[in-house]
């Protein structure tokens, strides 16, 4: 079982000292949520945890920990944003350990707790089923009707460059296809999507969730806090509100692995990934690349060469 | 005064209101994700949602707030406060431990020197309606924290859903003020029945388990505690918690503009924040998340207590609710007692 | 109801460089209403927000004293965005400032006793309004002994030279005024001031200490001032945080449950053992 396989991996790399700290999923004190967890002694792995609720990129936390030498649970998505890490020069080589887990595709907490009326007070996985119960209900439902959209389209599920794999590689069929809520949102008018984009910003309420999740976004000095230039204000006229999310995105560009943290951090439920995929989406047409699957190419943005394409320079 | 509003008159009790107030009541924004605000219309109302995202507090105590305008006419400069609140307003459907926070808040913003009259003005010209919790959620701990599923201190008037009506008590002198309302009958005894039922389940299942009660003087022996080294690892940094936090009350002073004109505006801060103590020669009272995090947990439970004798947190649950890491307030307030879990 | 966020319209009525490093500005600013002239009263140690529309405020020890009718003087470090535009303004332009605002020296404490100032640097300011406030004819007989240890790191550094120059003659006043580094004009003393406190080696019998001055100069004149048995409830020192607000409401510039703009700035370090070190 992947969950037992983790707890093995992490006792032996901490018992070797291969490295000084682990981060990985362990139980939440809610249904369907789990929790970060920091573990430096083997005695202590049995607080790790896997289930379809690991939803969080861990890599993130690399910045907070980069004094120590790190062992990291990664699925697809996140060890794309560790490579894309490694790409940055953020940490030395040898220095992050990638546990790297096949994802089996993460469940959309919200969507299972829309689905039921009244709170979930308990829930487990079995199989293919989750199985919730509440006050007046107790329902089981199908977990491929509740996957998140971004794992719907993932075509990455396995963790490239991991340290060791834990589990088979599982195959890589994609329920949707790449791109979809860009090409979703392509399908609207300019009129239309000027609206959608309004509408989810109008929500924001400043509190930078999307920015501290993401594992790329790592500046000492945020373009938000910056007052000499000020670029931005900290209130909340819609035209902030609508830069900050559109520059954001942009500093994204050839950086993102789709990972979908910062829509799952946002507690007003701001779509946001549609934007970030549709910048991923030209990187792959323009540049040919995707972030994080290849350890050696630097991300197109960072570099230029003299026959770089310049077709969009209008 | 025990009264009645039947639920086919609370349209039109609600279009009252918005003909002589200005009326604040919980909207629905998307599904599953709703505010306070300002209402034009009695459908525009959503109680769906137990409690809305971003707390009572807003009403009070805005996330943006302009506090003066000023203008440059040749040498002269005009400076505008912008401190009065024009039309009395009525806040609806506020559940008993966001009006709790606002007493809260109160103690800090009204003080014996200094008094804000932004929040003043604005909590003395509004009317608060409180709404009971028939089904508190599991992350609910009002009791431990002082109030309870079905509070009535501090709302004006107080309604309680009985199902095909809602049971209403007029509490203070604004609250008197409706007794004349036309869609306001008296209360029956089956009502008071019912009350009594719903607030005796309401109690016992939000319970009595977080000790919260003696946690200033457990936490004046943890100042150097290994607990802080550890209870900060998961926290990213982020916002939520203090702007969805109901009596989280930091606040940021920015100008807006340039030399001819513009606005000083006040906006929601949180101690999470790396730059929040960054002074401009660099140094950080507070350099890492463990410093903050200790910060923000000792001055809900050690340092408010000290200056106003109750605690800074009202059992809402908002925090562990959204909480993108999931970072459980009631998991380090057992660590602080003799109940510590086996793990943080 | 008073709103306490509104700023006092003042004029700079002055504006002179006081470093030869350029970095610090000495604002005397005059009050445009005479009304707030009239209601303004302060106590050396207090503290302003002095305010510059369209780019903020910023907190700073009034520099002047009490004693010295008609304007307030600020002597400001240019550091960030508000402080160059306080070093940018020209005389004859408004500009707000709220306050008074903080504790103060405890005057009332030094009566009949002696005073030991130590600063250093720019964290002279609200000791030049506490020296100048002990040195006049009302208050002076009210203290014995007033000993000043004034440092800087080099002689254009000093602030107040003038001023400093007029108080070496005086007799009611012991000042020993010490840079780190001398140049070939300096005849003063050179020394840093840890060592200069052990040199003067004042008494603490009957004296109240008050000292300013940069983080590193106080961690190692205060080992000095523990040899000499100074009580840790007759040593005040004023601290710096960042604020804004000003009047205890922003949550901004707490230790433990005080407020460095509302309980402080001024704190003895008895009070300041007691909170926690986030400072």
């Amino acid at each position: 079982m992947i969950q037992q396989k983790i707890r093995d991996i992490a006792k032996d790399l901490l018992a070797k000292k291969t490295v000084d700290l682990i981060i990985g999923f362990g139980e939440g004190t809610l249904p369907l949520r789990v929790t970060p967890r920091f573990i430096r002694s083997p005695e202590k792995v049995d607080r790790l945890i896997w289930n379809s609720f690991c939803e969080n990129n861990l890599a993130t936390y690399f910045h907070k920990f980069s004094r120590f030498k790190l062992g990291l649970v990664v699925k697809g998505c996140d060890a794309r944003s560790v490579t894309a890490l490694s790409l940055e020069k953020r940490f030395q080589p040898g220095q992050v350990f990638m546990i790297g887990v096949p994802c089996q595709r993460m469940v959309d907490r919200r969507k299972v707790s829309r689905a039921v009326k009244g709170e979930i007070l308990q829930a487990r996985e079995e199989g293919d089923l989750i199985y919730v119960k509440g006050d007046e209900f107790e329902v089981s439902l199908k977990r491929d009707d509740f996957l998140y959209s971004s794992c719907q389209a993932c075509t990455h599920r396995n963790p490239t460059h991991a340290d060791v794999m834990v589990g088979d590689p599982v195959e890589e069929s994609p329920l949707k296809e790449s791109y979809h809520e860009a090409k979703e949102f392509e399908k609207m008018s300019p009129e239309e999507r000027w609206r959608f984009f309004e509408k989810e910003t109008s929500r924001c309420i400043r509190c930078y969730a999307c920015r501290e999740v993401c594992p790329m976004c790592y500046c000492s000095e945020c373009f938000v806090d910056s007052s000499n230039p000020k670029w931005i204000e900290k209130s909340f006229s819609p035209s902030d509100l609508q830069f900050y999310h559109i520059v954001r995105a942009y500093h994204q560009t050839g950086r993102c692995s789709g990972c979908g943290a910062c829509e799952r951090a946002c507690p007003m439920e701001i779509r946001l990934t549609y934007l970030t995929q549709k910048l991923n989406q030209d990187v792959k047409d323009l540049f040919d690349f995707e972030t994080g699957l290849d350890s050696e190419v630097p991300p197109p943005l960072s570099t230029f060469e003299i026959d770089d394409k310049q077709e969009f320079i209008k | 005064m025990k009264l009645r509003l039947e639920k086919k008159d609370f349209r039109s009790f609600l279009q009252g209101l918005i003909e002589t107030y200005d009326l604040f009541a919980p909207v629905q924004l998307v599904e599953g994700v709703s505010v306070f605000r300002k209402i034009d219309r009695p459908e525009e109302v959503d109680l769906t949602h137990p409690n809305p995202q971003k707390p009572a507090k807003d009403l009070f105590f805005p996330q943006s707030e302009v506090m003066l305008r000023y203008e440059k006419a040749g040498e002269q400069t005009s400076v505008i406060p912008v401190d009065e609140v024009k039309r009395e307003r009525v806040l609806f459907g506020a559940r008993p431990c966001d009006i709790e926070a606002i007493s809260t808040l109160e103690k800090v913003f009204v003080g014996k020197e200094y008094t804000d009259v932004y929040f003043l003005e604005k909590r003395k010209k509004t009317t608060i309606i409180g709404l009971g919790c028939n089904h508190p959620l599991s992350t609910c701990f009002c009791s431990s924290a002082g109030g309870d599923p079905f509070l009535r201190a501090g709302s004006d008037l107080f309604f309680i859903d009985l199902g095909e009506a809602y049971f209403v008590e007029l509490l203070t002198e604004k609250g008197m003020a409706f007794q004349k309302n036309p869609f306001l009958k008296e209360a029956n005894p089956k009502d008071l029945v019912l009350v009594k039922e719903l607030e005796e389940k309401a109690f016992e299942k939000v319970g009595f388990s977080i000790p919260i009660g003696g946690i200033e003087k457990r936490l004046d022996l943890m100042a150097e505690s290994a607990f802080w080294d550890r209870v900060h690892e998961g926290c990213i940094g982020c916002r939520i918690c203090t702007y969805l936090c109901p009596t989280c009350h930091c606040f940021d002073i920015v100008d807006e503009g340039d030399s001819q004109r513009g606005q000083r505006v006040r906006n929601w801060d949180s101690c999470l924040s790396p730059l929040y103590s960054l002074e401009t020669s660099g140094h950080n009272p507070r350099p890492t998340g463990r410093e903050r995090t200790r910060q923000r947990l000792m001055h809900k439970f050690n340092y408010f207590p000290k200056s106003f004798n109750q605690v800074a947190c009202v059992g809402c649950g908002r925090c562990i609710l959204y909480c993108p890491i999931h970072f459980d307030i009631r998991k380090a307030i057992l660590w602080t007692s003799s109940k510590r879990p086996k793990a943080f | 109801m008073k709103n306490p966020y509104l700023p006092i319209p003042m004029r700079v009525k002055k504006a002179t460089i006081e470093t030869t490093d350029r970095m610090l500005r000495t604002l005397e600013l005059s009050f445009l209403n005479e009304e707030d002239g009239k209601n303004f009263s302060f106590v050396p140690g207090q503290f302003c927000e002095l305010s510059i529309l369209g780019k903020g405020e910023a907190p700073f020890g009034i520099a002047s004293s009490p004693t010295e009718n008609g304007s307030l003087r600020f002597t400001i470090n240019k550091a960030g965005l508000v402080t160059t535009a306080l070093h940018q303004i020209e005389e004859g332009s408004e500009i707000g400032i709220r306050g008074p605002l903080g504790n103060g020296y405890p005057i009332e404490l030094f009566k009949g006793k002696n005073v030991l100032v130590i600063g250093g640097g720019f964290a002279f300011t609200t000791l030049r309004s506490l020296i100048v406030y002990l040195l006049h004819p009302e208050n002076r007989p009210k203290v014995k002994g007033i000993t000043v240890i004034y440092g800087a790191r080099m002689p254009g550094l000093l602030l107040y030279k003038e001023e400093l120059a007029t108080w070496q003659k005086r007799r009611d006043l012991n000042l020993v005024v010490t840079v780190d580094w001398g140049d070939m004009d300096w005849k003063g003393k050179v020394g840093l001031v840890p060592n200069v406190l052990e040199e003067v080696a004042p008494s603490s019998k009957d004296t109240y200490a008050v000292i300013c001055g940069p983080p590193i100069m106080i961690k190692f004149t205060f080992p000095k001032l523990m040899a000499l048995r100074f009580p840790y409830d007759r040593i005040f020192t004023s601290l710096e945080r960042r604020m804004k607000c000003g009047i205890g409401k922003c949550g901004r510039c707490n230790i433990g449950h005080l407020y460095v703009c509302k309980d402080g700035p001024v704190f003895s370090y008895a009070e300041l053992e007691k909170l926690p070190k986030d400072y």
